[in-house]
């Protein structure tokens, strides 16, 4: 075997050698059998005459000697090759058609793809990665659905949990990075000891975190990554032991991590331990996560996920036995589940990518049905030469191969082109956001995909082959040879075929329009949605008062008012207010507030409510709307009386027949003194915390900063001016106060808003751009087919004009077959638009799965867009020239 | 003398046998074969070459090109060693089958 496989590679490596010796071989033979019969006494010319008699067909002796040494299917190949290129250079306008089609549904697909593979299929980057979780706390009968881990929860599980083989934490942040004087901002990540261990991936230079670290008094050391590595310190191998400052404080360098180490999507600079205190280990602080600290862990080899879960809800049912607020924590509904780490990071943005694969595959499916339609037409049109060479003695084989051959070609062509389409579609869904998601910047064209593409170029070239195939070989050679067209007449079966196809597009481009349609109302029923506050004119950024100054809150106090009067003093300046948190931030953090007066019912549980520290004018700034009472001003900070403002929510759902100006709320889940109660000052209009699209009447809080402080505050700027002069203005004024200081961040309220917009705003444009595609396929199918059927009954229509047949009833005929194809495609695509519906009905906001005005929209556009497409040839049908029709061919 | 046709799947067997007496090119296997068969085999001209072909595609004869005896160039095969076995197998088997078919032809009713 092998040496046969040796001897074919020879012989392929130099072709024409062998070419040549085996015709020099023949002639020598000739020669010496001439002579011999010259010898024998026939003249020379006779002697010639009768060699060349006697050894044969030179060509077929060749054939048989190539076939011998296993040559025959490769010249098959290069001659059907060859053949396949002439047809695709003499049919241009086909040949264009099918690969722009074949390279826009492949590209849309491939790009599609790329996306998917980039975020849901590929492993994260971590040995074993399918073992790793993350577990979370929830409380959602309290209106909290993750609130993450507390450091108690960190310190009780590990090492309890068998199931787990390792159990970590870590909380993502940023951080004033440099010494005093040079700094900046970057991210950084807080981690346990165990972090390593868990995600697989340790250190390449040093050692990873000890437990006595996790001290706070002994944490100040610091893991590098690769790349600040490089940028700081030049990759110097002697970097351990040497200083970072992080917040004003010195830590020593205790290792490095590897090239290329990501932490899920964060870019972080620095490690540090993820420090604590022994109070906030307590059993008390045990509910206390805030969604800032998450937990993951990786599961010993052979233990299952529900394995992991029994034994937490075990743990928490045995620990929840002690605590004094047991009975309000269940009735909160407290579970922390346990789910693959790789499925929570994507669980948000699944459907809607594996939505937009099922479009960009049905687009596909459209493309593919166009291109058997062309393809039949085109056979059909050849039918008459296939049969004459069937008749003449050509195998059936070859026949096959040379159609299997050209599709296949195409189809390969159509996948390079579309390599190029799906390298700019990865632009544009990136522009469009798609690096923002998760894993999201991992989305490239590799070699990977490039070659599964190929892969499945040749497999889809064999499934476009095979009705070719099966119309080329159907017994029709009598009847082709019969017909009087020159081209031939197409059978019963394959004008249903066409006419079927036809109204399959129609179905499918129904489908995808209706679809995209849904998408397209849910996104401008979202972006129609008021915020709650007027994002026009307004800017905001965010500052951490890190460092030794501010480590007491009236400290960030005294910085917040002297920021405020800094930029009131600067022009264009309306108003200026800050808080520690703000709409569309990100950070949803939500805790328990008590309002004095309102009864708890039997198994309802204290409600979380959104809780805001704010100074300045920061109701003004962000322009709130004011129902009752006054907004908070800086001075509310500085009195000793506690007040706040609510929202309508929190009013309507905790006094919902009273008046709550003068009321209290206690922070917390149960009243406390009545001097710490904050009364109620002011309502003010709700807004949208979390999005758009959160429906949810969370109801919010908002107190005086000094009550509520936060090394992290938001500066929030009103005014006359552009975005850009007020991002300018406030980051002077920062940089004016304390240089060591920087805004980060910044962008106007408006861009927040768009940005959160992300995973409505793309899908639904792809599905647009999908479904014009679409539509030009079912105008290039419908009018191909249509142009087929005039141009197959020429003769007919001319006789029958000849014969007196108005031009109207000509057309009429052509424009009733494009009719019925249209009223069988739409009836099919309401079917699948049903179907559609319900599957997206998930992502939808606001509008129905079935709307009636969609549907409408959608029939009417593919309406004329078919209709349109068989104006032309109805047309052409009605205006044939009798005498010229009867007299061509 | 009589000619004989050949009988199928015989062909390959004569060239290894041909070619295992000395080395020969292609027109040379024809007379060779017609004269070791005492002229009773005659090689239809067209299939000799793929045949020669099909056998040092298998490894079974090797070929080179080399000077004939009338000056031109030619191309010589020669018995590789995996021909040199294929024809003693081949040999073997014959004889066996010539014997068991002339065996059988000879039987008489008496033997019976």
């Amino acid at each position: 075997m092998l040496r046969r496989l040796r001897s074919l590679l020879r012989v392929l490596k130099s072709r024409s050698e062998f070419e040549n010796g085996m015709t020099e071989e023949l002639h020598s033979h000739i020669e010496h059998y001439a002579q011999d019969l010259i010898r024998f006494g026939l003249s020379r010319e006779e002697a010639y005459r009768r060699a060349r008699l006697d050894i044969g067909g030179l060509n077929s002796i060749k054939d048989d000697c190539r076939e011998a040494r296993g040559l025959q299917p490769f010249d098959e190949l290069s001659r059907n090759l060859r053949y396949a290129g002439r047809w695709l250079r003499k049919t241009p306008a086909f040949t264009v058609t099918a690969l722009l089609t074949l390279a826009l549904c492949l590209g849309a697909n491939l790009t599609i793809f790329a996306v998917i593979d980039a975020i849901l299929v590929r492993p994260l980057p971590f040995p074993e990665a399918s073992r790793l979780v993350t577990i979370f706390n929830t409380y959602p009968k309290a209106g909290v659905e993750r609130d993450g881990s507390s450091i108690t929860n960190y310190y009780e599980r590990r090492g309890a949990i068998p199931a787990f083989s390792s159990l970590s934490i870590y909380a993502f942040g940023t951080a004033i990075v440099g010494a005093p004087g040079s700094t900046a901002r970057d991210q950084i990540t807080r981690i346990s000891p165990d972090f390593f261990t868990t995600v697989g991936v340790g250190p390449a230079m040093g050692r990873g975190f000890t437990d006595a670290e996790m001290e706070e008094q002994t944490d100040r050391v610091v893991i590098l990554a690769d790349e600040y590595w490089r940028q700081h310190f030049h990759a110097d191998p002697h970097v351990i032991g040497r200083t970072v400052w992080v917040d004003s404080i010195p830590r020593i360098v205790v290792g490095v991590l590897p090239r290329d180490f990501h932490f899920l999507s964060s870019k972080a600079q620095l490690y540090l331990p993820l420090s604590s205190s022994p109070e906030e280990r307590l059993p008390v602080q045990r509910h206390s996560g805030g969604n800032v600290i998450q937990m993951i862990a990786r599961l010993r080899p052979g233990a299952t996920l529900a394995q992991a879960q029994s034994q937490m809800d075990a743990q928490n049912t045995s620990l929840e036995r002690n605590d004094p607020q047991a009975k309000m924590i269940a009735a909160a509904g407290f579970r922390s589940p346990v789910i693959s780490l790789h499925v929570d990071q994507v669980a948000a943005i699944r459907p809607i990518l594996l939505l937009l694969q099922a479009g960009a595959f049905t687009l596909l499916l459209i493309g593919l049905v166009n291109l058997v339609n062309l393809l039949l037409v085109r056979a059909s049109s050849r039918s008459k030469e296939i049969a004459v060479r069937r008749a003449l003695g050509a195998n059936a084989t070859r026949i096959l191969a040379e159609a299997f051959v050209e599709t296949i070609l195409l189809v390969f062509l159509g996948d390079l082109l579309s390599l190029a389409v799906a390298s700019a579609g990865i632009r544009l869904v990136t522009a469009l956001g798609a690096d923002r998601l998760p894993f999201g910047s991992y989305i490239t064209l590799d070699a990977r995909l490039a070659t599964i593409a190929l892969t499945a170029s040749i497999v889809l070239g064999v499934i476009l082959a095979l009705p070719i195939a099966w119309f080329n070989l159907r017994p029709h050679l009598a009847e082709a040879l019969q017909t009087e067209s020159r081209a031939g007449t197409a059978g019963r079966a394959t004008l249903i075929l066409h006419h079927s196809f036809v109204a399959a597009q129609i179905a499918l481009g129904f489908v995808l329009l209706a679809g995209a349609g849904l998408l397209g109302l849910s996104l401008k029923r979202t972006m129609d949605v008021s915020p709650g506050f007027r994002p026009d004119h307004t800017i905001a950024g965010q500052i951490s008062l890190v460092g030794n100054r501010y480590s007491s809150p009236s400290a960030g106090l005294v910085y917040a008012d002297r920021l405020v009067d800094e930029l009131r003093r600067q022009p264009g300046v309306s108003a200026i207010g800050l808080a520690t948190n703000i709409p569309f931030s990100g950070n949803n953090g939500i805790s328990a507030a008590v309002a004095e007066g309102h009864v708890l019912r039997p198994g309802e549980s204290p409600r979380g409510s959104y809780a805001y520290g704010v100074s300045g004018d920061y109701f003004q700034a962000m322009g709130f709307s004011l129902r009752a009472g006054r907004f908070l001003t800086s001075e509310d900070s500085e009195r000793n009386v506690r007040t706040c403002v609510v929202d309508e929510d929190f009013a309507r759902y905790n006094w919902p027949n009273a008046n709550p100006l003068g009321r209290r709320i206690f922070q917390g889940i149960e009243p406390g003194k009545s001097a710490d109660g904050f009364t109620v000052v002011g309502v003010v209009g709700s807004i949208k915390q979390a999005g758009l699209t959160d429906d949810t009447a969370q109801g919010a809080v908002y107190y005086p900063y000094i009550y509520r402080p936060d090394f992290n505050i938001f500066v929030v700027l009103r005014g006359g001016v552009r975005p850009e002069s007020l991002k300018a203005v406030l980051q002077h004024a920062v940089r004016q106060i304390d240089p060591d200081l920087a805004v980060n961040a910044i962008q106007s309220m408006n861009d927040r808003i768009s940005a959160s917009l992300l995973d409505r705003r793309a899908p639904a444009l792809l599905s647009g751009i999908f479904s014009a595609i679409a539509l030009l396929l079912i105008t290039v199918g419908t009018y191909g087919v249509l142009s087929y059927a005039v141009a197959q009954r020429r003769r007919e229509i001319a006789i029958r004009i000849a014969l007196g047949a108005r031009p109207e009833r000509i057309q009429w005929q052509f424009f009733s077959l494009a009719l019925r194809l249209l009223a069988f495609g739409i009836a099919v695509g309401l079917c699948g638009a049903w179907a559609t519906g319900r599957a997206i009905e998930a992502v939808l906001f606001h509008v129905a799965a079935h709307s009636p005005a969609i549907l409408a929209i959608s029939t009417s556009m593919v309406a004329v867009i078919a209709l349109a497409a068989c104006l032309v040839p109805a047309r052409r049908a009605a205006r044939i020239p009798p005498l010229k029709a009867l007299t061509d061919q | 003398m009589e000619k004989s046709e050949l009988l199928p799947g015989t062909l390959d067997m004569l060239i290894l046998k041909a070619v295992s007496l000395n080395p020969l090119h292609g027109y040379g296997v024809l007379l060779r074969i017609r004269q070791i068969s005492g002229e009773a085999l005659e090689i239809p001209q067209g299939s000799l070459y793929p045949a020669l072909y099909r056998l040092e595609h298998q490894g079974l004869i090797a070929a080179e090109w080399g000077q004939s005896e009338n000056n031109r160039r030619a191309k010589y095969y020669t018995l590789t060693a995996a021909g040199r076995r294929r024809l003693r197998e081949e040999t073997a088997g014959w004889n066996r089958l010539v014997s068991a078919i002339s065996a059988a032809l000879n039987t008489t009713s008496e033997e019976v």
